[in-house]
């Protein structure tokens, strides 16, 4: 997928005001809708044909029980890549105003990402109480701030390592090593989806730009090929390879399809025992499915201007990150198991994420007016169609950013994972709740540490996953997200 | 029955009537009790996991019981729930793993038949749940051929095979029919499709040897170790790119993959084959293959970010740990089928490796050093006669040189004579490059080319005619006046000392002081010099010499960065290091603004930590495009003045000039044959370093150090000794030496075990140990353990080749049965594992790629060498830009030759089950999903094979469609079509075309699958 030609395309089109922002849709092509069910009914109707005693396997999306009843049916997690400053946003410390420009002592040997410790610098930015529960928030983020009492603050995680991306694979694979499974394909292994139609696990990358590691962050590692994360993309076909080339005929393809299907079913009868047979006469047509839920799905033209709105449509820098939380919230709703949405791209020069080296204030601003309104309005809207009582937002970064500016008489922060804040909301959480907190400063935990493990553990469990059992055997070890650390934080459940 | 017994116990000990015996009995008992809930209760009943609150670990825990109340009654086992809990149809303990043995369960009940003895003291702890009596840690036996009679039985593999068959009441297949044969077998030793005419003989051979002519035609081609080197690669889990955020290509990580294919298309011999891969850079003979081996312990995931950009040191050791664990449990699931890596922040809780054992082999494996580096692969031999050959040259360049100079500085002098104020004024008009800027330091730090002036800062002076730098001194200009791209930098420097790192003798910088490119010195290798820029953007590693001239002599130094991107480094006037163009959009030639950038001598960049250089600059010089090779060699020879070359010439004796002349010529022609001289092949290969001294880490922290230990071995395995007698500082080389003797030993149980598995896994699709990287308690026992055991000695009897091993293996009797499905067989044995068939079974990603472009007479024959690349169009990765490639340019090779790159598999092959390549994968999962249905429906390649296929039954068949539709049947499934199938098809290709027919061939279950 080509993420830089997204950029050049919506430049060219009308601005938001010339158009009604549900109006400009994924894609300028129309699917090959009709054909495609006309398939998928053919070939279902003898889609029974496997000869007895072959047991059709089930979906490889089919929906699995899970260990115990879950407080959430799906999950959608927003990951804010780069590096978002906790004291900065969430996790506020006046003790920084008082202890401006002074080293920070006392806390054992400093050691950051760059090795350039400078001094103490309090937030650029107004922190304000907000909501019933009077939960901290700095006016960087205003419309999240206005949703606190709909999210659960954890203040004192912790992460292994403070390099970007052995960091993102923790959050995603709790290990910090290529080649592991994210947690979404252990939740599309351990639960399957709702929706044989859609695969169980979609991502939505960053329309700027792939996160750095690209499509290793949505590897299914030693899983099967089954539960990797399919990313939609923004140009061509959402889905790769989903539609009929434009060269083909409808007529043509059908009578290819037919051909196809007749042979591969004469095949399952002529070679009994062995059910993947009969399983590949079944995955054309949910291909043929898929085919017709994937443009539906995309298709925006159903959604009130006032939703658009909400998600931010409207506006050029959250438009964007807009369109992928729209669509995440039309994708759950579809019952595709696991959303993952990435906020921002790849790490160097121009920034396209949250990684604040020279300047915290500037590019927390230009991130934050990306992200705001479509979080906010994606946890409004799933509220007010009743679906944030079984569905578990998750907002996280990598890692928080240090108390200290990176370098004297500088204004950026480095990297830092001794201590740092993401958030829950939704199903089987607590809202309007903080757990845990850091020190005076932010820069170690203070109470309640929370490790990667832990949290995973906690997001499995609200899943209805208990996290100890969710394995699968690879190379001597019965693997888990969890490796053999984490505990379920009891604490922050509702 | 248990009366019975019970009274014969207490009879044995009336009868002996020796309490000494019973004594000695009862604590004989009680170990093997002990040995039984150590490995198989306490992992989750004892003081650590108190599953149902029950601990099995003391007297008193174990008496009292769990939430079920007692488990044990003294005396009375048919009233302990504990036997309860482990005997029976189907034991509900140990919950996982196999249940208690008989012996095991009785050993249990005579205990508690006796009053469960237990010395108060005795607390257990949980122990690994195999012991060093592990079935794969014994020696290899030579199991004699079970003696079965039947025409099943062609090689004593069928024996083995028939006699557990018999057994069970089951019977194998009927023999395939030839032609299911050739289809199978060739896909399995060559992974592509038997062309007709290759069906067509071995169809009418009727001679008694047919077969084994097939099978010898196909081992001996060269397409087979194609096919074979992908099992291994991934195993090995080979990726030509680093992984993590920068995820680089390794661009001579293709020798490595060319290594492995021409090992087993030479059937080199497997011991071989293991220690060189472990060792070959130090294994006399050392050989270019040994170095190139050596790639496999480098060739997995590294987090180069973590070693340049992170600068905590702590993190830094932590990322080193993990990188040596993912290179020792590559090796030891490699060749050992063992999961070492799990002891590495405990003893392993299966199997009999301590923790002990996994850092001694970290101790073998110190030396081992991730860098983006690659090395030549030259022997010692072939080195020396390059060298010899490039010094003899440079010898010759050199002395003319020196001549040359002299005679100049003779020319340089007179021109001085001769001018009218006797001293040497600076002339700006020279005839050579102009340079857009120029500081030579007369007064202070003024451009006298234009207006870059620069101003002195940090304690910089200008003296004797160089720019002074200590300390943070630097020189600093105002912004350009006109924008820079292309350029050259060009200094004469005296460096203070040769141990400083990072500082910068010219550099160009934007605004920021971020961006810059710029002359730096020691700061990615001591002592060499490199073109430094932003987070290394354009940087590359070099391969010139270390810098030796010290503070007494003026060294020259020239950087050029050509439009292209690509930039040339030179160091008195001769190439420092091959020109090279960085990577990726950051690689590209930056644009340096009018009125923003500006230049910095003695300094890196402004922005950045330990910058600064110490010494002194004579002249720098900044020009505003690339010089060329021969331009920067005359500016070297004819400056730091600027007396333009044609005035020296001139003032020169007419003698001197013609000498002059000759010698520039000469100098000409021996660099031509220097440049002639081909550069060194290179592989992405170990380059060893000296190891660190290894420490046993407490729960793998590298903050717990503990003991410092030496190399060795796997202490379970009796033979070879796991002792490699090497002091704690033993070199890398020998550390590795004695490694791979120890893996690669014939008296090691494991290692001829492990291979032939793995083969038998990828002809059969199963091996006789379902787990062919884990020989261990988790893993799966062997179906035919004394199979495996014949296998394995005969293997070694036979010298390690592989060959033999396939041709023994595709000549029984149970590989060349039919497919068959047996409802009753499956019934007693639904996985096959007694293999009572042929199991079927879907073609690799690879094999369905490169059967599709031999069938359409696509096929690209073109072997090794460096790997095709994917286009912009199929994936995102900063190093692949271009857009799209035409065909031919290596993209329909077979698909062992497309770029292993981990952030960006290709996206059909990764529909079908193509691992993660930095997985190691020693048996790929088979998935059938939508996602795989779309890429087989409209993947441009599978569309563009389909209308290739349609051209090649035009071209071959003539214009007679049902011709066409016979020999797209024969190309893909290798069999006529029926008459039925006939008319359908020609229904399909007369309406709509051939190619939608070809399409139909190629998503057919009978096209992918071999039966």
């Amino acid at each position: 997928m080509n993420m830089q030609e997204t950029k050049s395309a919506s430049m060219n089109q009308p601005t938001p005001n010339e158009l009604s922002p549900c109006r400009r849709d994924f894609l300028g092509q129309a699917a090959s809708g009709f054909g495609a069910i006309a398939l998928a009914w053919l070939l279902a109707e003898e889609a029974g044909a496997a000869a007895p005693g072959d047991k059709l396997p089930p979906s490889p999306y089919a929906p699995k029980r899970p260990h115990f009843p879950a407080r959430a049916k799906r999950a959608i997690h927003i990951f804010a890549a780069g590096g978002v400053s906790h004291v900065d946003t969430f996790d506020y410390k006046p003790e920084l105003a008082k202890q401006q420009g002074k080293p920070l002592e006392g806390k054992g040997k400093i050691d950051p990402f760059f090795g350039q410790p400078g001094n103490l610098m309090p937030s650029p930015f107004a922190f304000a109480r907000h909501g019933e529960c009077g939960a901290w928030a700095s006016d960087l983020l205003p419309n999240i701030a206005g949703c606190v009492d709909d999210i659960c603050f954890i203040h004192s995680m912790q992460a292994k390592s403070s390099n970007h991306t052995p960091a993102t694979f923790q959050m995603n694979s709790g290990f910090t090593f290529n080649g592991f499974p994210c947690l979404g394909s252990w939740l599309s292994y351990g639960l399957g989806s709702e929706n044989q139609d859609l695969p169980a696990f979609v991502v939505l990358p960053d329309p700027r730009e792939l996160p750095a590691g690209g499509a290793t962050n949505w590897s299914s590692g030693f899983l099967p090929a089954t539960h990797q994360g399919t990313a939609l993309k923004t140009t061509g076909d959402p889905v790769l390879d989903l539609y009929t080339p434009r060269e083909l005929s409808q007529a043509s393809r059908r009578a290819s399809m037919e051909l196809l299907a007749r042979m591969n079913r004469e095949y399952v009868d002529a070679n009994h025992g062995d059910s993947t047979l009969a399983a590949r006469v079944q995955s054309y047509e949910l291909a043929a499915r898929m085919q017709a839920s994937v443009p539906e799905v995309i298709d925006f033209s159903q959604e009130t201007e006032a939703t658009c709105r909400l998600y931010g449509l409207d506006n050029k820098e959250s438009e964007g990150f807009g369109r992928n939380c729209l669509l995440a919230r039309r994708l759950l709703e579809r019952g595709v198991r696991f959303v993952q949405l990435f906020n921002g791209g790849k790490f160097g020069q121009p920034r396209i994420n949250w990684d604040g080296h020279e300047n915290v204030e500037t590019n927390h601003r230009t991130q934050a007016a990306t992200m705001d309104r479509p979080v906010a309005g994606l946890l409004r809207d799933l509220k007010d169609r009743g679906l944030l009582d079984d569905t578990l937002v998750i907002w996280s970064s990598e890692f928080g950013r240090t108390p200290f500016t990176q370098g004297l008489n500088a204004k950026g922060r480095d990297h830092h994972q001794l201590v740092f804040t993401s958030w829950l909301a939704g199903g089987g959480v607590k809202p309007g709740f903080s757990y845990g907190a850091s020190d005076e400063v932010g820069y170690h935990v203070a109470e309640d540490p929370v490790t990667i493990y832990d949290f995973h553990a906690t997001i499995l469990h609200l899943l209805g996953l208990d996290h100890t059992r969710l394995t699968f055997y690879h190379n001597g070890i019965q693997r888990r997200l969890t490796d053999v650390h984490g505990q379920v934080i009891h604490g922050l459940l509702a | 029955m248990i009366l019975l017994r019970t009274s014969l116990i207490a009879l044995a000990c009336a009868v002996f009537s020796v309490d000494r015996l019973c004594a000695v009995e009862e604590a004989v008992l009680t170990e093997q009790v002990a040995n039984v809930f150590e490995r198989k209760c306490l992992r989750c009943h004892g003081q650590g996991k108190q599953e149902a609150k029950l601990s099995l670990a003391t007297r008193g825990s174990a008496l009292t019981g769990g939430e079920n109340g007692p488990v044990i009654a003294p005396g009375k086992p048919d009233e302990s729930l504990l036997m309860e809990m482990i005997s029976g149809e189907k034991p509900s303990m140990p919950s996982e793993g196999d249940p208690l043995s008989a012996e095991e369960v009785n050993v249990i009940r005579a205990w508690i038949v006796q009053g469960a003895p237990w010395p108060a003291n005795r607390t257990l702890t949980v122990k690994a749940a195999a012991d060093e009596n592990w079935w794969s840690l014994q020696p290899i036996r030579q199991p004699s051929v079970p003696s079965v009679h039947s025409d099943f039985v062609r090689t004593a593999i069928d024996a083995f095979v028939l006699q557990k068959l018999t057994e069970k009441g089951l019977q194998p297949a009927p023999p395939a029919d030839k032609l299911t044969l050739i289809r199978r077998v060739t896909f399995d030793l060559v992974g592509l499709p038997p062309a007709p005419a290759e069906i067509d003989a071995f169809l009418d051979d009727a001679s008694s040897d047919a077969y084994g002519k097939l099978v010898d035609r196909l081992l001996d081609s060269a397409d087979y170790g194609e096919r074979w080197a992908r099992h291994w690669l991934d195993v090995v889990r080979f990726s030509e790119s680093q992984g993590f955020e920068y995820d680089r290509i390794r661009e001579h990580a293709w020798r490595y993959r060319d290594y492995v294919i021409e090992a087993f298309n030479r059937d080199k011999p497997y011991a071989d084959f293991v220690r060189e891969q472990i060792a070959g850079d130090v294994l006399a003979p050392i050989t270019r293959d040994g170095i190139t081996a050596t790639s496999f312990l480098v060739i997995g995931p590294w987090d180069e970010a973590g070693y340049r950009a992170q600068k905590s040191v702590i993190m830094k050791s932590r990322l080193r740990e993990e990188e040596l664990e993912d290179t020792i449990g590559t090796v030891a699931q490699t060749f050992l089928g063992l999961t070492v890596n799990c002891a590495r922040c405990h003893d392993h809780k299966f199997d009999p490796i301590s923790q002990r054992d996994y850092y001694r082999l970290k101790a073998a494996l110190a030396g081992v050093q991730f860098s983006g580096e690659n090395r030549s692969i030259l022997t010692p031999d072939e080195a020396r006669q390059r060298e010899s050959r490039v010094a003899k040259l440079q010898k010759q360049v050199d002395t003319r040189d020196a001549e040359l100079m002299a005679l100049e500085r003779t020319g340089r002098q007179e021109v001085a004579r001769q001018r009218s104020s006797g001293t040497v004024s600076r002339e700006s008009t020279s005839e050579g490059p102009k340079p857009y800027a120029q500081w030579t330091f007369d007064v202070d730090g003024r451009d006298i080319q234009g207006n870059l002036h620069g101003t002195l800062e940090g304690g910089a002076t200008v003296s004797g005619g160089r720019l002074k730098l200590a300390g943070k001194a630097r020189l600093k200009t105002g912004p350009l006046t006109k924008a820079i791209r292309e350029k050259t930098l060009e200094a004469w420097v005296s460096l203070a000392n040769l141990t400083q790192r990072g500082g910068g003798v010219v550099s160009i910088e934007m605004g920021d002081g971020r961006t810059f490119d710029g002359i730096v010195f020691g700061e990615l290798e001591e002592k060499k010099w490199i073109a430094g820029s932003n987070n290394f953007a354009r940087t590359s590693r070099v391969s010139g010499a270390r810098e030796s001239t010290g503070p007494d002599a003026l060294v020259h130094i020239a950087i050029s960065y050509a439009g292209d991107g690509t930039i040339a480094i030179y160091r008195n006037g001769q190439p420092y290091a091959p020109a090279y163009r960085p990577p990726g959009t950051v690689g590209e030639l930056q644009d340096y603004q009018a009125g923003e950038a500006r230049v910095l001598l003695g300094q890196r960049h402004t922005g950045g930590g330990n910058a600064y250089l110490s010494g002194e600059i004579e002249e720098a010089r900044l020009y505003d495009r690339a010089l060329t090779a021969e331009e920067i060699a005359d500016s070297y020879r004819s400056s730091p003045t600027t007396i333009s070359r044609e005035a020296i010439v001139a003032a020169l004796t007419d003698e001197q000039r013609q000498r002059h002349g000759v010698l520039l010529a000469e100098v000409k022609q021996y660099r031509e044959l220097l440049e002639a001289i081909e550069p060194a092949p290179l592989a992405y290969a170990l380059v060893p370093g000296n190891p660190e001294p290894t420490f046993l880490l407490a729960r793998g922290d590298v903050e717990q150090a503990g003991e410092q230990l030496s190399s060795g071995a796997l202490a379970a395995i009796r033979e070879p000794a796991s002792e490699f007698g090497l002091p704690l500082d033993a070199s890398d080389a020998d550390r590795r030496r004695k490694l791979a003797d120890w893996l690669a030993s014939p008296d090691n149980p494991l290692t001829a075990r492990v291979l032939v598995n793995r083969v038998w896994h990828y002809h059969f699709g199963r091996g006789l140990v379902g787990s062919p990287n884990d020989f261990g308690y988790n893993g799966e026992r062997p179906s035919h353990p004394e199979l495996l055991d014949w296998l394995a000695a005969r293997f070694i009897a036979e010298g390690g080749s592989i060959k033999r091993l396939h041709r023994l293996i595709v000549g029984s009797g149970v590989y060349r049965q039919a497919s068959h499905f047996q409802p009753a067989a499956a019934a007693i044995d639904a996985d096959n594992r007694l293999l009572w068939r042929f199991a079927p079974r879907r073609l690799e990603s690879e094999a369905i790629h490169d059967a599709m472009l031999a069938a359409s007479d696509k096929l690209d024959p073109l072997r090794g060498g460096a790997s095709f690349r994917p286009t912009a169009d199929e994936v995102v990765h900063p190093q692949i830009t271009r857009p799209r490639a035409s065909d031919g340019d290596g993209r329909e090779r077979r698909s062992i030759y497309r770029l292993v790159i981990n952030s960006a598999k290709d996206p059909i092959q990764d529909a079908l089950d193509c691992p993660d390549p930095s997985v190691k994968t020693p048996r790929r999962s088979v998935t059938t999903t939508p996602l795989q249905a779309l890429s087989l429906m409209n993947n441009p390649f599978v569309l563009r094979m389909a209308r290739s296929l349609a051209d090649r039954l035009h071209r071959e068949a003539g214009d007679d469609v049902e011709a066409q539709v016979r020999l797209g049947y024969r190309l893909a499934f290798g069999r006529l079509p029926t008459r039925i199938e006939t008319d359908r098809s020609l229904a399909l290709a007369r309406e709509h075309g051939l190619e939608n027919l070809c399409w139909v061939l190629f998503n057919a279950s009978e096209f992918l699958y071999v039966q």
